[in-house]
């Protein structure tokens, strides 16, 4: 297995980042801006700065197609950004929301994204070519409290989203005009706006902070703050699922979690590092860390020769300099997202953290 | 319509879409509603395995049946129960009997339900000696005197703390998180 890529950026936390498709062009959320990264050789270079926000960036997002970058902000607003021969063109977008967006996805058709928000509702956003601009729609009910993770469904119809009030809802996020009439699927068949398909709470109702899609789009994985993954297999619209999986781990909480397969997750929080989950509708395990750590036990203790030792003695009164984890990441992971994909599997994801790296991690 | 003060109507109730509109209880797992007469005969059946010996089978029986929906003085019968059952194990014990429930199925859900218990006892124990011991001086500072009254709840704290440490060795700290997090209490 390659050892990972590990890109350290900066020294602030990163709310969120996003590759484009030909993995050339990193846009990562720091603070007020989003900082447009170009890979030069094995590094990549600092080369735009998209500012405009007056609050912290909490969610950015490139359409693979298109490479317009949407990103959206705690000052309430969203917008997208076009790349121009003049640099980046800002479209301001119209979220009408009183509170902070959380997060935002553009769906998989481009047409459309949506934002999560601390305003208890999703705004579901689309352009208008009459005026010019970029319109919303909202999701309501049944929320009851902020989103704080979005997902779409490969049909660019269903919405997946996950509540601090402990709720993973899949919600139909279809606009007349914009999308095709979507195939019947397990979740529903008549989806109009805002159509409820599916609500799930785990057991102790902690709040969730990812939702994903599997690859078919047949299955819902949602991870929450009580340290657990749950995964939903719906049957057949207005009926039961099939079956609802809930794995309590013994590790802190993920926040953000990719399907690498049908069977796979990735999933990674506030431990630092990766883990990968195996399972299917008969049952879920964690099936250990992604990293490696054998090896590179060897090696610290390789470097650690009796000149070490004693400079570390005289410096600072310890032999061992215990202020690094030895973790790739050195603070909670955010967000991990696919970075390459061979054939329906994901063979290479990148996750970024709270300690200003991006990696990128083969399976 | 004068002496109306616009600053204390409560706007929230008559904002339909306001938070406070809604009943909260809805988004909290159901729990069934138990009587305190039913958690004592619980408790009576626990004591009697407890009795004949079968220590584990009384700790893993009185952690299946965790009294979520009973009231106040239900929920402390069963912890003054689990509480009586931890101090009864041996220290050697520990490790092996926890194991054991955590690879029985439900195993996980039983010791986040232990350690809903333990943290449950650690506060009860430190309230009752501090109501107990600290006397508000005139020098405005509180004094802990009687130590030897603060022996009685030290030694149940430390049972407390070694089933602790051994419970977080076995589940982890994600049992933790989940006590934290979890909305149905004991």
């Amino acid at each position: 297995m390659a050892p990972p890529e590990v890109h350290h950026l900066f020294h602030h936390p990163i709310a969120d980042h996003s590759f484009s498709a030909d993995r050339q062009t990193l846009a990562v959320a720091r603070e007020n801006v989003v900082d447009v990264f170009r890979r030069a050789g094995a590094k990549y270079t600092l080369q735009d700065e998209l500012t405009g926000h007056d609050k912290t960036v909490t969610g950015v997002d490139i359409a693979p197609n298109s490479g317009k970058i949407v990103t959206c902000s705690q000052d309430r607003n969203a917008y997208v950004w076009e790349p121009t021969p003049e640099g980046w063109k800002p479209t301001l977008v119209l979220l009408r929301i009183n509170r902070a967006a959380t997060c935002v996805r553009w769906a998989p058709s481009e047409t459309k994204f949506a934002v999560g928000s601390g305003a208890r509702l999703i705004p579901v956003c689309y352009f208008e070519e009459e005026d010019n601009w970029w319109v919303s729609k909202h999701i309501k009910k049944p929320i009851r409290s902020t989103i704080t993770a979005v997902a779409w469904h490969p049909n660019s119809v269903l919405l997946a989203a996950g509540s601090t009030d402990g709720h993973a809802r899949v919600l139909s996020a279809f606009i007349k005009g914009v999308d095709a009439r979507p195939e019947p699927s397990a979740w529903g068949e008549r989806l109009p706006f805002n159509t409820v398909c599916g609500e799930f709470l785990n057991n102790t109702a902690g709040w969730i902070h990812s939702v994903a899609f599997s690859p078919s789009g047949n299955a819902l994985a949602f991870a929450a703050h009580d340290s657990t993954l749950t995964v939903v297999y719906p049957s057949a619209p207005e009926e039961p699922p099939r079956a609802v999986l809930s794995i309590s781990t013994q590790v802190l909480p993920f926040m953000s979690l990719v399907w690498s397969t049908e069977s796979e997750i990735i999933a990674a929080g506030y431990n630092c590092e990766a883990y990968r989950l195996q399972g299917d509708e008969n049952g879920w395990q964690l099936a250990g860390s992604l990293e490696s750590k054998g090896p590179k036990g060897v090696q610290d203790s390789r470097e650690e020769s009796a000149l070490n030792m004693f400079r570390q003695m005289d410096l600072k009164g310890n032999t061992k300099d215990d202020t690094k984890l030895n973790t790739v990441h050195q603070n909670t992971i955010n967000t991990i997202r696919s970075f390459e994909e061979e054939g329906g599997h994901v063979t290479k994801i990148s996750s970024s953290g709270v300690d200003g790296r991006v990696v990128v991690w083969t399976l | 319509m004068a002496t109306l003060n616009w600053r204390t109507i409560n706007i929230d109730a008559l904002d339909p879409e306001s938070p406070a509109n809604f009943d909260l209880s809805t988004l909290t797992p159901a729990v069934t509603p138990l009587s305190t007469a039913d958690v004592q005969s619980l408790a009576g059946q626990i004591r009697q395995l407890l009795r004949g010996g079968d220590s584990q089978g009384a700790l893993q029986g009185a952690l299946e049946n965790p009294p979520y929906g009973a009231d106040e003085k239900g929920k402390e019968v069963h912890l003054a129960t689990i509480i009586e059952i931890l101090q009864s194990i041996r220290q050697a014990d520990m490790s092996p009997i926890l194991s054991q429930i955590y690879s029985a199925p439900g195993g996980t859900e039983a010791l986040d339900v232990l350690m809903k218990y333990i943290y449950k006892g650690m506060a009860q124990t430190s309230g009752a000696s501090t109501s107990r011991n600290i006397t508000p001086q005139a020098t405005g500072f509180s004094q802990i005197h009687a130590r030897g009254g603060g022996e009685g709840g030290g030694q149940a704290m430390s049972v407390l703390l070694s089933w602790h440490e051994k419970l977080v060795e076995i589940a982890g700290p994600g049992c933790i998180v989940r006590v934290m997090t979890d909305r149905r209490t004991v």
